[in-house]
């Protein structure tokens, strides 16, 4: 087996945490910046130092435990929001409140925001406004007042939890569509390998098989009637049977592996892939060398028809009929053509039958065609096998 | 004795056809895996009739053909693929080859198609006249159609439609009131056309890329 190279890329939300964690450290810093520069207006200073003190503790435990995608969850959110908001709080004894009131900045001034953009990367758009809600509801019972100063801190926070939960909602989306179209890739690139393979060995295999079992059933059959012997009967019949599923077999594997075609244009079938499906050991295709393209759902009235006409095939003349199935392209229309070498009927059979309310079969083709704007035509002559023919104009 | 090569890169395969070939009665001069091998071999043996495999290792079957019939131009190809690549059965045709059949074909198929193809008879199965029709249409209807495209006629158009129906040659000489030895001229002619259109083709191709290159 070949190495396989695990590579983990770093998904788009880990480097959003991360971008969190630094906001908070980045803020943290400018928290105690402004502590530096007004502490001599501040009452109780000590109170104030031990809220950085928390706030610091709090960033490192946060960056740390946000880094783990099995810590990320509601727990971790309300305690980061429950910490935050206390700390904002705390201001209150150590601000004085007039000045509060005028919309001098809190204690943790910006840092408050760290935990209302975890709310919108963890939950999206909405989560993030209900965040930046709790955290202005608390900033505004404060202050005591609601003027435009003191709202301005709440509507810059409710625009950032809204704006970001939206963005990363759709980061996150765009990323996962990536990722999924790039394994449907992979996927594609092995299956084709694997029909390669397939096609080198174990096709052939199969068909080989099948073929010398048809010839040494046939073999010791006749052995077996030169010796009068029921057992060397009974051994070719299964060498036969043998034969016949290995052919099966391979009909059924060709399906399966055949290589996906390029794209097509949008709502257009390749009618060759469709009736592809429809191949078996005793039903033979003959289509063009290129692709005759028909609107899907005329291709898929198409294909029921002729599948149809097949199991029909298989009903009125045994599992041992031949079947053929030709498909033409004559530009404005596509012909496909179901003919059969079974005992055929004789002139009029089907009309009798259609008025006697039998043949259904042949009755829901015709109206299949009809309602896609095409028809279908059955001929029959005894001796002869019978013909369906399909016919469908490219509108 | 009918002197065969047989050119297929999978030796199981190859053994299977080759022994199949000497029960049956012929000689089998040789039976390689490689298309460089086949050139080699089939241009200094000279076989009657080459049995040869559509994918092959080192090089397309397509190009063996060209090839082969690049320097004996009588030498009689029977294609056999495990799966009907459309488009390389239908370039192996116009490259020359006599008939083609699908690997799941019956040894019996098998045995009848190689014997057809030593007098030279077109082996045709439904699946390769349902390609055959669609390139005439295809031609027919490209916009650079010119009097030298190729063109089936009418009865020719009809003989077609009965092979790829699966009707035998029999059956199709009686449902039109024709000979056997009529039907198969018609289904003979209908590739030879398609054949001598890709040479000229060829021929086309290379004068202009030569004066181009001038």
């Amino acid at each position: 087996m070949p190495d396989t190279v695990v590579c983990v890329p770093v998904g788009l939300e880990v480097v959003l945490w991360r971008a969190v964690a630094v906001f908070r450290f980045a803020a943290l810093a400018y928290a105690v910046v402004l502590l530096l520069t007004h502490y001599p207006s501040y009452h109780r200073v000590w109170l104030a130092w031990t809220t950085i003190g928390v706030m610091a503790l709090w960033t490192t435990a946060s960056a740390v435990l946000y880094g783990d995608p099995g810590r990320r969850g509601w727990p971790l959110l309300v305690a980061d929001m429950v910490v935050t908001v206390g700390c904002l709080l705390t201001t209150t004894w150590v601000v004085p409140r007039e000045e509060l009131g005028y919309g001098a900045h809190t204690l943790p001034m910006a840092w408050v925001a760290g935990a209302v953009l975890a709310w919108a990367i963890h939950g999206g758009r909405r989560w993030g406004a209900i965040g930046a809600l709790i955290v202005g509801a608390a900033d505004l019972l404060m202050r005591g007042q609601v003027n435009t100063v003191t709202l301005n801190g709440t509507v810059l926070l409710l625009l950032a939890g809204m704006v970001v939960g939206y963005l990363v909602r759709r980061a996150l989306d765009a990323e996962e569509r990536l990722q999924r179209a790039v394994e449907l890739e992979a996927a594609t690139r092995e299956r084709e390998r694997l029909a390669r393979g397939i096609h080198d060995s174990v096709l052939q295999a199969l068909a080989l098989i099948s073929r010398r079992a048809e010839r040494i059933g046939g073999e010791t059959l006749e052995l077996g009637r030169l010796a009068s012997s029921r057992e060397a009967g009974r051994i070719a019949g299964e060498v036969t049977e043998l034969g016949r599923l290995a052919a099966e077999q391979s009909e059924a594997l060709r399906a399966l592996v055949s290589v996906q075609p390029p794209p097509l244009a949008k709502g257009m079938v390749d009618l060759r892939e469709s009736l592809g499906a429809l191949a078996a050991p005793h039903v033979s295709l003959a289509f063009p060398a290129q692709a005759v393209l028909l609107r899907d759902d005329m291709a898929t009235e198409v294909t029921s028809a002729a599948a149809a006409a097949l199991d029909n095939v298989r009903v009125h003349c045994g599992p041992s009929a031949r079947a053929w199935v030709l498909v033409e392209d004559e530009g404005t229309t596509v012909t496909v053509t179901i003919r059969d070498d079974g005992p055929g009927m004789p002139d009029g059979r089907l009309e009798e039958a259609a008025r006697a309310g039998r043949l259904g079969v042949q009755q829901s083709m015709r109206g299949r065609m009809r309602d896609s704007g095409g028809q279908a035509t059955i001929t029959s002559r005894p001796g002869e096998g019978t013909e369906v023919e399909l016919k469908v104009p490219r509108a | 004795m009918t002197r065969v090569l047989v050119v297929d890169d999978h030796p199981m395969w190859r053994e299977g056809v080759a022994r199949d070939l000497t029960e049956a009665g012929y000689e089998v001069i040789a039976a390689v895996g490689e298309g460089r091998q086949a050139l080699r071999i089939g241009r200094s043996l000279e076989p009657d009739v080459v049995v040869l495999d559509l994918q092959l290792g080192d090089m397309s079957g397509v190009d063996v053909i060209r090839g082969l019939l690049a320097t004996h131009a009588d030498m009689r190809v029977l294609m056999l693929s495990a799966s009907a690549e459309h488009q390389d059965v239908l370039e192996a045709v116009k490259a020359g080859a006599l008939g083609y059949l699908v690997k799941t074909a019956g040894r019996d198929e098998f045995l009848e198609a190689v014997r057809r193809t030593a007098e030279g008879d077109a082996v045709f199965t439904a699946g390769l006249a349902g390609l055959v029709l669609g390139e005439y249409r295809r031609l027919a209807a490209a916009p650079a159609t010119t009097d030298d495209t190729p063109r089936l006629t009418e009865r020719e158009t009809e003989v077609l439609r009965l092979v790829a129906k699966g009707l035998s040659y029999r059956q199709i000489a009686e449902r039109l009131v024709l000979s056997h030895r009529t039907v198969q001229n018609h289904v003979q002619n209908t590739l030879r056309k398609l054949q001598l259109h890709n040479r000229a083709e060829l021929v086309r191709y290379v004068i202009e890329r030569g004066l181009e290159a001038d």
